[in-house]
């Protein structure tokens, strides 16, 4: 069964882009990645599910059920954490997170607790005394603690120190667990290698590619480097397959896709002083990706 | 329930203020009408000297200034004026602030409709506005009662409040409305200040220039003036009705726009 929705989703704000007939399922139980690179149009995606904007055409379904006319329905059970916080200046900490519970129909003060106590949060600080960081941990036991069936995450790690980003991981991980789907987007490509089993790139609005984050990683692509003993030729690498490629002095780097064999011939041809064959990481998959559209 | 909690409570303390501004107005106020009628020559002798124009304004010529009573009656306008831009500000503000302070996508995210969020802000903001109209009501009769000595004044003063909450009504929908509206939310408080000074200055021109009389409909300021209440001792059907019309048009205007609106995040 299908969490998330989406069909040819498209919201365009006068003359500037916006995103275009965005399309994709997030399946129950899993947690997807949505990535792509400041203003390609993530949060606009996020914030008509949630509607807060409306769509110019095209649907989305969540749960099974509109997220416009059913939206109050369906944030029962949707907890958001957007890429900003702001908050009531003048609360209380406490009293924010009892403000957020008092929406939903059930007891959160267990949860509120035992999510403080985790993410290391001083309930009884004044909103506006908190640091940056510790405002976003308010974010997350904010969005968190009426244990919702539906996590969206609009760049969450931005502003935790790298101890409480594996802490949220970690509950994050918990929560998917307990049967929690969650929806994670983010331009920090390794958190979302870490955390999602699948991915939808999206770019300029619209999504280019979605696939597992492991065929990603398998699809063939090798990461070359080596040093030559003299210096080669510019081109001598550029042959069909080849991306990413740079040439300086004696050192050589690109990505490959294609037949392993060709590109050892050209390479046992030459001199070499050292090789590296490595596994790329999804930043050199997803560069390449990019620069494709350029 | 709970987000009209969280507004009472977020508007308290400029409530506090704005109450203990209306008490010190009212009493600033009559405490001039002690110097005048203690100092032996006839108020109304002087008044009668200013230019035409000025008289016209203040509602003199129809104002007994030698009683309190009547002396009130031009201090009305101003305490009209200053609960209708706190009617006017507080309507925008109440409405635009989870866009003005980015806690749009706290509040919009929970299951809670924009019209649930909407109907307890206007709950609230009524409270507020009519708070600040009892407050003034209450120190008007005492502060009049004592100067007046032995004149009857409250049911002068509760007909001229209630003509006062109408207009407060009237201008807390006008923020309310431009708040829902606009694109700008944020802009929404100075723009409903604007229109009501406009109506204001509006109102005033008319008095000046008579042949400007058929404007009155427009400007609410006209709608319920001391000087015609205090002589017909009632209101005139025609502005209930055009401001009940108003209050209506603009309620539902800012319910439908802010349904429809993409709010700004």
């Amino acid at each position: 069964m299908n969490t998330i929705e989406i069909n040819n989703l498209t919201k365009t704000y006068g003359k500037a882009r916006g995103i275009t007939n965005v399309s994709f399922n997030v399946e129950e139980g899993e947690i997807f990645g949505f990535i792509g690179p400041n203003g390609a149009g993530k949060s606009t995606t996020i914030r008509t599910l949630l509607s807060l904007i409306y769509p110019t055409s095209g649907s989305a379904k969540i749960f099974g059920k509109d997220c416009i006319e059913f939206g109050p329905e369906i944030k029962k059970e949707i907890g958001y954490l957007p890429s900003e916080v702001f908050y009531y200046d003048n609360m209380k900490v406490m009293d924010l997170l009892n403000y957020s519970a008092s929406f939903y129909k059930k007891d959160c003060k267990k949860r509120i607790k035992e999510l403080a106590e985790i993410m290391n949060l001083d309930l009884n600080k004044k909103i506006d005394d908190l640091s940056y960081g510790n405002k976003k941990k308010v974010g997350i036991v904010q969005g968190l603690l009426h244990e919702p069936k539906l996590i969206m995450l609009d760049e969450p790690t931005s502003g935790l120190d790298p101890l409480m980003q594996q802490k949220f991981f970690d509950l994050l991980k918990e929560e998917n667990k307990k049967g929690a789907t969650i929806l994670f987007s983010s331009h920090v490509l390794s958190e979302v290698q870490k955390m999602c089993e699948r991915v939808a790139i999206i770019k300029e609005g619209k999504i280019i590619k979605i696939e597992r984050i492991s065929d990603l990683k398998e699809n063939n692509y090798k990461n070359f480097e080596l040093e030559t003993l003299s210096k080669i030729d510019q081109n001598y690498f550029n042959i069909n397959g080849v991306t990413n490629l740079l040439v300086k002095d004696n050192s050589v780097s690109f990505l490959f896709k294609g037949n392993i064999n060709l590109i050892l011939q050209k390479i046992s041809v030459i001199e070499i002083a050292n090789l590296w064959i490595e596994e790329p990481n999804l930043e050199d998959v997803f560069m390449h990706y990019y620069e494709k559209g350029e | 329930m709970n987000v009209f909690m969280i507004e009472m409570k977020a508007h308290r303390k400029s409530l506090i203020i704005w109450c203990i501004a209306m008490l010190l107005m009212v009493g600033t106020g009559m405490s001039k009408y002690e110097v005048f009628s203690t100092s032996g020559q006839s108020l109304n002798e002087v008044m009668s000297k200013l230019p035409k124009v000025v008289q016209s304004i203040f509602g003199i010529g129809v104002f007994d200034l030698s009683k309190a009573g009547g002396f009130y009656g031009i201090l009305f306008l101003y305490l009209v004026l200053m609960t209708t831009i706190h009617s006017a500000m507080l309507g925008a503000t109440i409405i635009s602030k989870e866009e003005r302070d980015k806690t749009t996508e706290f509040l919009m995210v929970k299951p809670i409709s924009r019209d649930k969020i909407i109907t307890a802000k206007l709950i609230a903001a009524f409270v507020n506005i009519l708070i600040l109209n009892i407050v003034t009501s209450i120190s008007s009769m005492v502060v009049v009662g004592y100067y007046g000595k032995g004149e009857s004044v409250t049911s002068d003063i509760g007909l001229l409040m209630a003509g006062m909450f109408i207009l407060q009504l009237i201008f807390m929908v006008i923020g309310t409305t431009l708040a829902a509206v606009s694109k700008k939310p944020k802009t929404a408080p100075a723009v409903a200040t604007g229109i009501l000074l406009t109506a204001y200055l509006l109102s005033t021109t008319i008095d000046i220039n008579l042949k400007l009389e058929s404007l009155k409909y427009i400007t609410p300021f006209k709608y319920f003036e001391a000087k015609n209440l205090l002589s017909s001792g009632g209101f005139e059907p025609v502005y209930i009705i055009l401001s009940a019309l108003i209050i209506g048009v603009l309620l539902s205007a800012t319910y439908l726009f802010y349904r429809k609106r993409d709010l700004n995040v």
